[in-house]
């Protein structure tokens, strides 16, 4: 412990009952309770709604004005619940920091960096920029290249850092990180946590981690509290944790979690919990009758780029990509932002004209036959038609024919079926649908035209992961039906799970292809390499060490 | 150096901009219904010998475009003829009125620069509470009422039945001018200070709520801080954002208030005018009204480059 | 000037948007009894009863020439009100599908159709109705044709920048997947989501045009003299300020109300229809 300040042992931080409730008195947060020792670090697992980020607030005192507090939440001996401002204006920064989820909206965009970390930091002229500089090197980067610049001429990767160096410039003893890289691209992910894993140590800082992905929850910390629905399911010892944890919540949250070394038999998680899911398949399994290897669609050559706006140079987006994809076969991009995938995916659907090279489908199959399952559920749907009308629309489009209304009923209840939804759902609004049910209903509705090539981008990245498995397992029924599939991810768990070949893009251009589970068991290539070592493996190993990458390097995100 | 460049674009802009509109004003002669001479004579009828002095005078006989590089040639030099009411001329009649209503509308800007960025502020900062509420209301009334409804309310309440402002008239000496102004110059900004209000309120309460206000306190930044750098300065843009149509607004609002309030600016000047059908006067005191229009466009845009470092590095880069 | 959608304050207290509901009632009832009469008088003059402060014959009393404040006000309703709604009407009807076309098309459509946008927002409407209005003579109707034109910018460019949103939302993407025509797309997809922004436009352009139109009738240059318009009915009042000042206070507190329930009504509107969505 060499923050030395307070008794040892004592805790730094303690939380008993905490409640937090909206102004309609319903509890958002409900008898949370857990401490925290000097040095320590505890992770807050939890889904979306879980309530963590909340408790988080609530500990720094930060709650939005409409909702209140009550219980105990003390640092040290200070007392925050009910505490004025006053009080505990003086406490954060050197006591209690934080440090927020979104890189690009946790900076003043009005101001330069070195006034961002003047704001907190003592002294003046000289001595200052002085200091100033140090931290900018700190969180690993070449201070020249950020000093003067502002937070949106940064990438996402250094936004985060900055962020780093504001909230630890008064060297807190207790760092509150709200999923702090869940922002970030795989890679960047990964070097950020071990820059606050390596400052934590210089710093003897405590720090309470606040993660959705029980993986970098075990790597990183002491101790866990596992949340749901705003109150605690489990708390313990980290090595509790990594051996399943006792609870039957816990143990759903670990089965959720996709191997990215093997493929499952079933997806979803009670047939993993069963333990029948859970065991390996061989890779190639899901074709179904038909498939083989006369290529559908053949892309030769592929170049994209984008014109420049105002002064800025062009992008070239894809750079002479080709690929083929066999009938009845899924084929799987894996890229991180930035690398051309969801390019690819337009150009292959014709929502993109490309600079040069061609996309051609096998004589036979008309352009209706290639649909998409988009990323973001929320907009995936007209707000302003019913599930039905969209549903409808798509077996109108398909058919040519006039067919009547009870065919066309019947059609949609039988495909809502088949991706698991009531065929009431076909009655409903889109904005009264779960995340995971609109993408159910996107999903329905491209097969609603039967098409012969499903292209998916991201189709999960944006659910839960309890969700995503769901998901997944039903574009893996509809691959078994005989579906050609072209599926974008920057998840390697997941293309392990729907696919077999992959192409790995970077920047543009392709770097590396070949069967999904050579490409993942044995990559040849660096940048591939790289991207496996970034999936977070729970070990503690996984934390420690060098940054993968020299930082500072503008591209890092 | 760059900023010499967008500048020299900008004066580029704005002298092409006033061609177009001196065209479109010298082109109302032959717009207009009647001829032009007659137009140009008045209602009174005319002898041939007039109409003939008239043609001469304005060389009605030449080819149209040459008419208007004579025309132009002279509104160059602020010639714009002279007034067909009095036989003024028109460029001492424009230099008189201007004096007024540039006045009127510097004073219009001060009152708004006092009020509209503070009220604003405070409703964003407690969006939903009760300052918030009453100011929203009353925006919202203001924002949408016509200038001269307002002003006679302003009239009626503050100088016929309290009797602290004069009700009409200029007044002499700078106090006094500031006395007679104060009701005019209140009527003008109180639609525009409504508007911006309403748009900084909103902004104000966008950054109340952003992750970088939160973030500075959970790192312990300086609540003086927070409120000037974070708050004031991010609630200041749409004020400056504004400023183009604000000022643009003010010179032309004028023209209502001024006729409410019986000053004698710009704006009656161009309202006699135009109801006299006195042609070189609208000419003149249209294209020198378009003139501080967009000279005002340009200080506002300059300004909106000077605080938001986004907008300088798309414009300069 | 108009509001613009971006700055609507959060939410307003209902009983404000009630009020504002019934004063626009109040108003469309004052146009229906305008046009039925119902024993209205609002022309005789009887100068015996000229310049007269409330009373029980006159409520609101009397004017220059003796004619009745009250009856004026009420047949002043329609006069006022019906030509702002008919430049409103017309704005939006030429602003929607102009704007669902520049989006849909984009290049060069979308440039030119926004490049004249621009040229005619930059344009100080009340002045260019001042001088085409008094120099051509055309009066009212002249004006309020010339500021339809005057108005469509603002409307389109809402309109346009909303249409353009939707238009790349994946849910767009489908329907064009589906094989959906670019008219279908337009009036079955984009249209409906459009919705809010048409029927808050509606408003908007209508108080706009209220005051535009309503302060030439002020300036003597809209509405004939001796019309019931509350603009003219205003100026002509304003020098019977001391002896009865409801000759001129009740025509600018009608303006300023019924501007104030539009903009209380799109707001609400706007929001309301807003929630509705996802």
């Amino acid at each position: 412990m060499a923050s030395g300040n307070g008794r040892p042992g004592a805790d730094l931080l303690s939380v008993e009952g905490l409640r937090v409730t909206g102004h309609d008195g319903a509890a958002l947060v409900d008898d949370v309770t857990f401490s925290i020792r000097p040095g320590e670090t505890v992770a807050l697992v939890g889904e979306s709604g879980s309530g963590k980020s909340l408790t988080a607030k609530a500990i720094a005192g930060l709650l939005p004005r409409n909702l209140t507090a009550s219980g105990s939440i003390r640092w040290r001996e200070t007392e925050v619940v009910g505490a004025r401002e006053r009080v505990l204006r003086t406490l954060r920064g050197p006591q209690v920091s934080m440090l927020l989820q979104d890189p690009f909206t946790l900076l003043n965009p009005l101001t330069p960096v070195w006034r961002t970390l003047a704001e907190t930091l003592p002294g003046r002229g000289a001595e200052l920029r002085l200091l100033i500089s140090e931290r900018i090197s700190d969180v690993g980067i070449e201070p020249a290249r950020a000093r003067d610049r502002y937070p949106w001429e940064l990438s996402g990767g250094m936004r985060q850092r900055i962020g780093l160096a504001a909230a630890l410039s008064q060297s807190p003893a207790l760092l509150l990180a709200d999923e702090p890289t869940t922002a970030l691209d795989a890679t960047t992910q990964r070097d950020v946590l071990r820059l606050i894993h390596r400052l934590q140590r210089g710093h003897g800082m405590a720090m309470l981690l606040i993660t959705h992905d029980l993986r970098i929850a075990t790597s990183m910390s002491d101790r866990v509290v596992v949340m749901a629905k705003g109150g605690i399911v489990e708390s313990g010892d980290v090595d509790d944790l990594r051996s399943g944890g006792r609870q039957e919540y816990t143990r759903r949250l670990w089965a959720a979690q996709l191997p990215v070394d093997r493929r499952l038999a079933d997806l979803r998680v009670e047939a993993r919990l069963d333990g029948a899911g859970a065991a390996p398949v061989p890779d190639a399994a899901t074709g179904g009758a038909g498939a083989g290897t006369t290529p559908i669609l053949v892309v030769r050559e592929l170049s994209k780029s984008f014109a420049a706006r105002g002064h800025g140079e062009g992008v070239q987006a894809l750079d002479r990509v080709g690929l083929e994809l066999a009938r009845g076969r899924s084929l799987g991009v894996i890229g991180e932002s930035g690398s051309g995938k969801t390019t690819l995916a337009r150009c292959i659907l014709g929502l993109e004209q490309p600079t040069s090279g061609t996309v051609e489908l096998t004589p036979g199959i008309a352009r209706r036959q290639v649909q998409c399952v988009f990323q973001d559920p929320y907009s995936s749907l007209n707000p302003s038609h019913s599930i039905g009308f969209a549903l409808a629309e798509a077996v109108r489009h398909r058919a040519g024919a006039p067919l009547s209304r009870r065919e066309v009923a019947a059609e949609i209840a039988a495909t809502l079926h088949s991706v698991g939804l009531d065929a009431s759902f076909a009655r409903r609004r889109p904005e009264t649908l779960s995340g995971g049910q609109r993408q159910r209903v996107a999903i329905a509705r491209a097969l609603l035209l039967r098409p012969e090539i499903l292209v998916c981008d991201e189709p999960v990245a944006a659910l839960d992961l309890t969700v995503q498995s769901q998901v997944l397992q039903v574009l893996r029924d509809a691959q078994a039906g005989g579906l050609s599939m072209v599926f974008i991810t920057h998840d390697m768990s997941v293309a392990r799970q729907l696919t077999d070949e992959v192409i790995v893009l970077h920047k543009g251009r392709i770097v590396e292809t070949g069967p999904t589970a050579s490409v993942l068991d044995d990559p040849q290539h660096e940048y591939t390499a790289r991207l496996l070592a970034s999936v977070p493996s729970g070990d503690r190993e996984w934390i420690a060490g060098p940054p993968l990458q020299r930082t500072g390097a503008m591209t890092d995100g | 150096m760059k900023i010499a460049v967008w500048l020299g674009r900008r004066l580029i802009a704005i002298v092409l901009q006033l061609l177009i509109i001196s065209f479109l004003t010298f082109s109302l002669l032959f717009l207009m219904p009647g001829s032009p001479e007659q137009i140009l004579i008045g209602p009174n009828p005319a002898t041939a010998e007039q109409l003939e002095s008239i043609r001469e005078r304005y060389g009605l006989n030449e080819p149209f475009l040459a008419q208007y590089a004579d025309w132009l040639g002279a509104a160059v030099h602020l010639d714009f003829g002279t007034s067909i009411a009095n036989g003024e001329e028109v460029s001492s009649l424009l230099i008189e009125r201007s004096g007024v209503t540039v006045s009127l509308a510097i004073y219009a800007i001060v009152l708004l620069l006092l009020l509209a960025v503070p009220l604003g502020l405070v409703a964003g900062a407690r969006a939903g509470g009760t300052a918030d509420r009453v100011i929203s209301a009353v925006t919202t009334m203001l924002v949408s009422a016509p200038a001269f409804a307002t002003g006679l309310l302003l009239l009626y309440v503050f100088g016929v039945v309290l009797r602290w402002f004069p009700i009409f008239g200029f007044g002499s000496g700078f106090t006094d001018v500031v006395w007679h102004l104060t009701l005019p110059a209140a009527t003008l900004a109180i639609a525009v200070i409504a508007l911006i209000v309403r748009q900084t309120r909103a902004v104000a309460a966008t950054i109340v709520r952003s992750d970088y206000v939160l973030f500075g306190r959970a790192r312990g930044v300086a609540p003086w801080t927070i409120w000037t750098r974070y708050l004031l300065r991010g609630s200041s843009m749409p004020l400056v954002t504004s400023m183009g149509l604000v000022l643009g607004f003010f010179l032309t609002g004028t023209v209502v208030v001024e006729r409410l309030f019986s000053i004698p600016g710009l704006g009656s000047l161009l309202i006699n005018a135009v109801s006299t059908k006195d042609l070189p006067v609208v000419q003149g005191a249209t294209i020198l009204v378009s003139f501080f229009v967009l000279l005002a466009n340009l200080l506002a845009d300059a300004s909106h480059l000077a605080v938001d470092p986004r907008v300088r590095k798309a414009v300069l880069a | 000037m108009s509001t613009g959608l971006q700055t609507r304050p959060a939410r307003q207290s209902s009983a404000l948007v009630v009020l504002a509901l019934a004063f626009a009632c109040l108003v469309a009832g004052l146009c229906v009894v305008s046009f039925v009469g119902l024993g209205l008088d609002p022309q005789t003059q009887r100068l015996l009863e000229a310049r007269q402060p409330p009373t029980p014959g006159h409520w609101l009393g009397t004017d220059l020439v003796g004619r009745d404040v009250l009856a004026r006000v009420v047949h002043g309703a329609s006069v006022t009100v019906i030509g702002p709604a008919a430049v409103a009407l017309g704005a939006v009807a030429i602003a929607v599908p102009l704007a669902l076309v520049a989006a849909e098309r984009g290049g060069v459509v979308d440039a030119v159709v926004m490049r004249t946008s621009d040229t005619l927002l930059a344009l100080p409407s009340i002045l260019v109705i001042i001088v085409i209005a008094g120099l051509f003579g055309g009066g009212y109707w002249l004006a309020a044709a010339v500021l339809v034109f005057l108005i469509v910018p603002s409307g389109l460019r809402i309109a346009r920048s909303v249409a353009l949103g939707q238009k790349n939302l994946p849910y767009q993407e489908a329907a064009r997947l589906i094989g959906a025509s670019t008219p279908r797309r337009m009036f079955v997809h984009t249209l409906p989501n459009l919705l809010p922004t048409i029927v808050a436009t509606l408003l908007l352009d209508f108080v706009a045009a209220l005051v535009a139109l309503s302060s030439l009738s002020f300036l003597g240059l809209g509405a004939p003299p001796g019309s019931t318009d509350w603009g003219t009915m205003l100026a002509e009042n304003l020098r019977l300020i001391e002896q009865n000042p409801w000759a001129c206070l009740a025509p600018a507190v009608m303006l300023v109300l019924t501007a104030y329930s539009a903009t209380t009504i799109g707001d609400w509107l706007h929001l309301r229809l807003e929630g509705r969505r996802g």
